[in-house]
């Protein structure tokens, strides 16, 4: 009997001491590892300053981040602090999961350097609901190794997209078994829409009064068909199935570091993606990173051109990033903020911004002589100049689960036509027929 | 009636409600959660957005949307073909060829055999996962320790057939469960009936057919009953080895469902796709339940 005791006490000790770290913390924070070198020092530099406060760290892989949260943020059960991609702060505060922070940020004296453009992004219905981390643009990065073997020019400027179709088929010709990498398909998530099919999209159309976007902005109408979006996914069929210089699979990767490897080892020759690879390529937390030299030895980058077609855009970008943002559920909303501006505390986030080559979204962070001195981030701040942001509204996020699901037909060899009707129909079963429209 | 009520049962109801609330608890859990899914397949409920708010009814439109739009069709058919190459034909078939090859074995044969069956079995379906991706990239083993010694140029096999790749994994993986039924089921038969046979002068073959498949049927369907309900509604190998892709061509329907319940985040049509989903399983479940009576 005393033996059956003594083992249900030892139980009931474990069983608390397992516990007692989730009920000792005091906050918690959500995030993409990628992000890890930003939010675990911001939360050393809290837990010193606040001692006896503990935050609980839920670090996950960028690989299903973006289902996870939304699922936490639905059943009420995620963490104070959750970072968020920024096309997804509309949807998340238009179903009342963020609570807005201006009244907290009015007290906060660095808030005066955030660019007001930038706090678009995190904002809906004129409320602040997140602060960036970073904005980005996009370009085609290529392994110059690849591009000496297969004798094309290097620095690389195609001025149109068969230029760059061209050169992909030498690449292919010369052995390089993916040439050009477009993110395609449900598994690339938002790399899908962003990286591959809005950057081509953008020159595939006139850039007046939205005929080359997703939305008519003014009309506050999506469109469900349109040249550019047909143009688009014409040249996902040319690169994926008619001459097979993309290989569909490494959409679908297990593992996207091995993407990353494989375009380092020369497997893939041309990779279309954004400013963080500087960095993320090897390592987004700045782990065993080459210096910049040796880097700018293995690969190099250029604008994306657009389709060619006269009155287009010759170059095109467009920028997103990420946040962090506080759950409404929080129980204590003013020591999350706390937390909140101790990780976009100045020191750590130029830390963060210039170690990482992360473009910046703060004018202090942005004139500091450590961040204008880089010269990767100068190069990029000039692509800047000329960018637009994604259809930040409500309803965006489903917009862009059909334009991935459109880019995963293509995958399976459905024709253009088919694809697009199945994209119109989509919208029109999400928003109604009279939120739709056709540009002819 | 109630005359008929032992006076024990009778003086004991209190004590007999308490007995039964752990059942009433269960029964009431499993009602609730496949209400639920019933409730929200006829509304437009989604996980983010406006529509997670403020959701309507609309009906049987998500039933409708399964015929109507791609995906659900063509995720059923990808599903059809995993469910009986890889358990209807492999598992059972492999699993009942083993588990008749190692019958009359004992010692290190079988030994090793069900050793590496069982290890198939055990290992968690993410690092299989791994393993098989490992294995069949143009970079894996097959390619770097078969194919290209032989001088052959290195092939992407899971690029190219990538349904294939998940099948065989599948059998690789799940076969151990229809050898022990089957192992177990074999054993139960007496030798003397096999012998009386083979005294008749019937033949291995006709031994295997007319003798030992008719007395184990019921275990046949038991085990159909179980691995076509599994590998029905399988996900995890499947999602992490290919993520349902290249496109759509190894999208099941469970990967199916959860891209469009939380990738996309339509609730209400991810409902209606789980009630398919179970209507499908359960009509399955039902034919294999009558193949489980003798015949008459």
């Amino acid at each position: 009997m005393l033996k059956r005791n003594l083992l249900a006490a030892a139980a009931a000790v474990a069983i608390l001491a397992g516990m007692a770290p989730a009920l000792a913390a005091d906050l918690s924070i959500e995030y993409n590892d990628s992000f890890a070198a930003l939010v675990e020092n911001g939360v050393k530099n809290f837990e010193a300053a606040n001692p006896g406060q503990k935050v609980n760290l839920v670090k996950l892989p960028g690989d299903g981040y973006q289902d996870r949260v939304a699922l936490d943020l639905s059943s009420g059960s995620a963490p104070d602090l959750i970072m968020v991609d920024s096309f997804l702060v509309a949807e998340y505060a238009g179903s009342n999961y963020l609570l807005p922070l201006d009244d907290m940020l009015k007290g906060w004296d660095q808030f005066q350097y955030y660019s007001k453009g930038l706090l678009d992004v995190a904002s809906y219905n004129g409320k602040v609901y997140a602060l960036p981390t970073d904005t980005d643009v996009r370009m085609l990065w290529y392994n110059r190794a690849d591009f000496a073997k297969a004798g094309l020019p290097d620095p690389w400027t195609p001025k149109t997209w068969d230029d760059v179709l061209a050169a992909a088929q030498k690449l292919k010709d010369a052995g390089v078994t993916d040439a050009w990498l477009i993110p395609a398909g449900t598994k690339a998530e938002e790399a899908a829409t962003m990286q591959g099919f809005y950057m081509a999209m953008l020159g595939a159309g006139s850039p007046t009064g939205d005929a080359n976007r997703l939305r008519v902005r003014a009309d506050d109408k999506w469109i469900g068909d349109s040249p550019a979006i047909r143009k688009t996914l014409q040249l996902y069929h040319e690169v994926y199935v008619d001459k097979k210089l993309g290989v569909g699979s490494d959409n679908y990767t297990l593992d996207f570091a091995a993407t990353n490897k494989a375009f380092l080892d020369g497997k893939i020759g041309i990779m279309a993606s954004g400013s963080w690879e500087n960095s993320c390529l090897w390592d987004c937390n700045g782990v065993n990173v080459p210096s910049q030299a040796d880097r700018d030895k293995i690969v190099a980058w250029t604008p994306w051109p657009g389709n060619g077609e006269p009155g287009n855009k010759t170059t095109t970008n467009i920028s997103g990033g990420w946040t962090i943002a506080i759950s409404a559920k929080a129980p204590d909303p003013a020591n999350s903020f706390k937390l909140l501006t101790a990780i976009f505390d100045k020191k750590n986030f130029l830390d963060w911004t210039v170690s990482g080559h992360r473009m910046a979204v703060r004018t202090d962070i942005a004139t500091d002589p450590a961040y204008t001195a880089d010269p990767f981030l100068a190069k990029a701040t000039e692509l800047a100049k000329d960018t637009t942001g994604r259809d930040t509204v409500p309803g965006y996020a489903k917009v862009s689960a059909l334009v991935q699901q459109a880019t995963a037909d293509i995958l399976d060899g459905k024709s253009v036509d088919d694809v697009v009707k199945e994209y119109h129909d989509g919208l029109v079963d999400e928003f109604g027929a009279d939120k739709v429209v056709t540009i002819q | 009636m109630a005359s008929q009520t032992s006076p024990w049962l009778r003086s004991a109801r209190g004590p007999m409600f308490v007995a039964m609330l752990p059942a009433i608890v269960l029964i009431v859990a499993l009602i609730y959660f496949t209400g639920w899914a019933v409730t929200y397949s006829f509304t437009n409920l989604e996980l983010t957005g406006p529509n997670s708010l403020n959701w309507k009814w609309i009906g049987v439109d998500n039933y409708v949307r399964l015929f109507t739009r791609q995906g659900f069709l063509s995720s059923l058919w990808v599903t059809v073909i995993f469910t009986f190459f890889s358990a209807i034909v492999g598992q059972s078939v492999f699993g009942f060829v083993l588990a008749a090859a190692m019958r009359g074995l004992r010692g290190w044969g079988r030994t090793c055999v069900e050793v590496a069956l069982m290890l198939g079995w055990l290992l968690p379906d993410i690092v299989a996962a791994f393993l098989w991706q490992a294995t069949t990239t143009d970079i894996g083993f097959v390619n770097t320790l078969i194919l290209q010694p032989l001088g052959f140029p290195p092939y992407d096999f899971l690029a190219n057939y990538a349904l294939v790749v998940v099948i065989v994994a599948n059998i690789w993986k799940g076969t151990a469960w229809s050898y022990l039924l089957f192992s177990a089921a074999l054993d139960s038969i007496s030798r003397e009936i096999l012998e009386a046979a083979k005294v008749d002068g019937a033949t291995g073959l006709q031994r295997t057919w007319l003798v030992t498949l008719p007395i184990i049927r019921p275990h046949i369907a038991t085990n159909m009953l179980f691995i076509t309900i599994w590998t029905f509604t399988y996900f995890a190998l499947i999602y992490a080895l290919t993520g349902g892709g290249p496109g759509s061509s190894t999208e099941v329907l469970s990967i199916f469902m959860y891209h469009q319940s939380f990738g996309v985040g339509k609730l209400g049509y991810g409902a209606a796709i789980s009630i398919a989903m179970v209507l499908i399983v359960g009509v399955l479940s039902v034919f294999y339940l009558r193949q489980l009576k003798e015949p008459k």
